[in-house]
């Protein structure tokens, strides 16, 4: 992989979040801490803010109490703009490409804070990266298959080269081939070549097998957290998420 | 025949004033969220400034005319910023905004009528010499008028395609959130679409003036109509789409009023709509809200 991935991530803490919409807290006191090089998953069932914690790190959902840093830099309640050009790149679950946008056109947008003579260079170093989105270029990002247009999602934040990745549910609606990929190979690339990776994700075994840190969301708190070989080996666990109808791998 | 394209020819330059209107009104509705009724009152309000710099300050037509196009660039913005953004912010229903932006256009439009009264007024300015295109009958104004068409055209497709505000402005149009996730001030990029369009509705209303020849305050008032039918017949929130169907309205309208009665030339451009939206409801180029 030659892709000018960032090499010195930085961490991203969030020190007991609250955060939620209308002043309502949806999670509760959570305290995350994703360091570079390592992947640190979020889990847990339908509903229980997973989505809202990775937006309000983010800058898309208000924190109402607590601290969230990038390195030495405060980012609690930044605006998203902020926090992109701090180097956090932020992938959403839906709504994570502009569909009447060519291919093109979403790279260059990712790279919209890169210096212009660097635009062209950093398309190519991603296209290594992601050398299906080359044959597709021209073709609208609404067009596209749902394996394709989260390539797309994620080119188009590997643009910035940034420092930390968060990542909500990369593999919702895709194939389970394609989804195993997408984590194994990529995601866990992304952490190899020394960024921090924060994702959040539904297929929980998937998730333990890339990760070094795992913490478990429920009603918006953290209930369990910890290296993924003492995760399952936890009963409480294995039994909501790995044994019983909840799991998917 | 002759009735057929002389309408043609008159259908041309509607068109050609109607689709620097439209481009505008659709790109303000598209990357801000907001359909601006207040937009013939500033066409209207502009056409008046490059009168007074033409009639009274003595500037010829086409150097007064930057002074209409600074005049809606100017008017758009500060619209934007002293009435609809704070609107905006309250998070009020997209119906109550659109009910300000007619508040906006009656004070805009009636506000005029007191200042400059009931009277007619007309540029100093010659239509120049008749020119005679395959039965077509058409005016040195009326000519330069499409070539003003063409150019700014070709500027906003290179605008949108070509430059990075374009593409930032398309990026905010389709999704403003993931915009800002990918770096792009889009309050900046907002701020910019209201001076972009703003000075496009300064142009058109100049250009709407000229080809009317006189006109009063409360000229304006009925072309919201077309604008309407115009943007919402290409698709609403698309560039191109809007160019289309201004071409559409434009000619629709001006062949009715060549073989019927002149006075509902608005009717006619509903009925259009109408016809086409039955068929397709997003419009021409409607299925993505998208410049």
């Amino acid at each position: 992989m030659s892709v000018e991935l960032s090499t010195s991530g930085k961490v991203l803490r969030a020190t007991s979040v609250s955060a939620g919409y209308d002043g309502r807290a949806i999670v509760h006191e959570i305290d995350v801490e994703a360091t570079p090089g390592k992947v640190v998953s979020v889990v847990g069932p339908n509903g229980s803010g997973k989505s809202t914690l990775l937006k309000s790190l983010v800058g898309v959902v208000p924190v109402l109490a607590g601290t969230v840093t990038v390195g030495d830099t405060e980012i609690t309640n930044l605006a998203p703009e902020r926090i992109a050009m701090l180097g956090v790149g932020y992938v959403p679950q839906i709504d994570d490409v502009f569909p009447p946008l060519s291919v093109k056109e979403n790279l260059e947008i990712g790279g919209y804070l890169l210096p212009r003579h660097d635009v062209a260079s950093q398309i190519e170093a991603v296209l290594e990266f992601f050398p299906r989105l080359r044959t597709m270029m021209s073709r609208k990002a609404g067009k596209l298959s749902g394996g394709e247009r989260k390539m797309l999602a994620m080119g188009r934040v590997l643009m910035l080269s940034p420092s930390v990745l968060v990542l909500d549910e990369p593999t919702a609606n895709l194939a389970p081939l394609v989804a195993t990929q997408l984590l194994e190979e990529y995601i866990r690339g992304f952490a190899d070549h020394g960024s921090t990776v924060l994702l959040v994700e539904q297929r929980a075994k998937a998730a333990l097998r890339i990760s070094d840190w795992t913490c478990v969301l429920s009603g918006g708190r953290v209930v369990l957290s910890g290296a993924p070989r003492d995760l399952e080996n936890n009963p409480l666990f294995v039994e909501s998420f790995l044994g019983g109808g909840a799991a998917r791998a | 025949m002759s009735v057929f394209l002389s309408s043609l020819g008159f259908g041309l330059i509607s068109a050609a004033v109607l689709a620097i209107a439209t481009v505008g009104f659709t790109m303000q509705f598209a990357v801000t969220n907001v359909l601006n009724l207040a937009y013939g009152s500033v066409m209207i309000n502009s056409a008046f400034v490059t009168y007074y710099l033409n009639y009274h300050a003595h500037l010829n037509a086409w150097v007064a005319m930057i002074g209409g196009v600074l005049t809606g660039a100017i008017a758009s913005y500060l619209l934007n910023r002293f009435v609809f953004t704070p609107f905006q912010r309250r998070n009020l229903p997209p119906i109550t905004i659109v009910i300000v932006a007619l508040g906006v256009d009656l004070c805009g439009t009636f506000g005029l009528q007191a200042i400059v009264g009931g009277s007619y007024f007309s540029y100093r300015q010659s239509l120049g010499r008749e020119r005679h295109f395959w039965g077509m009958y058409l005016s040195t104004l009326q000519l330069i008028i499409i070539g003003i068409c063409v150019v700014v055209m070709g500027l906003i497709h290179w605008l949108l395609k070509y430059t990075r505000l374009g593409k930032a402005m398309r990026a905010t149009s389709a999704n403003a959130s993931l915009a800002r996730n990918s770096g792009i001030r889009t309050q900046r990029v907002i701020s910019s679409t209201w001076l972009i369009s703003g000075a496009l509705c300064g142009l058109a209303g100049t250009v709407f003036a000229m080809n009317t020849g006189v006109f009063e305050a409360t000229s304006a008032q009925l072309y919201i109509v077309l604008l309407l039918a115009a943007m919402f017949l290409g698709g609403p929130g698309s560039a191109y789409g809007a160019m289309l169907g201004a071409l559409t309205i434009g000619v629709a309208t001006e062949l009715s009023a060549g073989y019927f009665n002149p006075e509902y030339k608005e009717v006619i451009a509903f009925v259009v709509l109408l016809g086409m939206l039955t068929f397709r409801p997003y419009g021409l180029f409607g299925s993505e809200k998208t410049i």
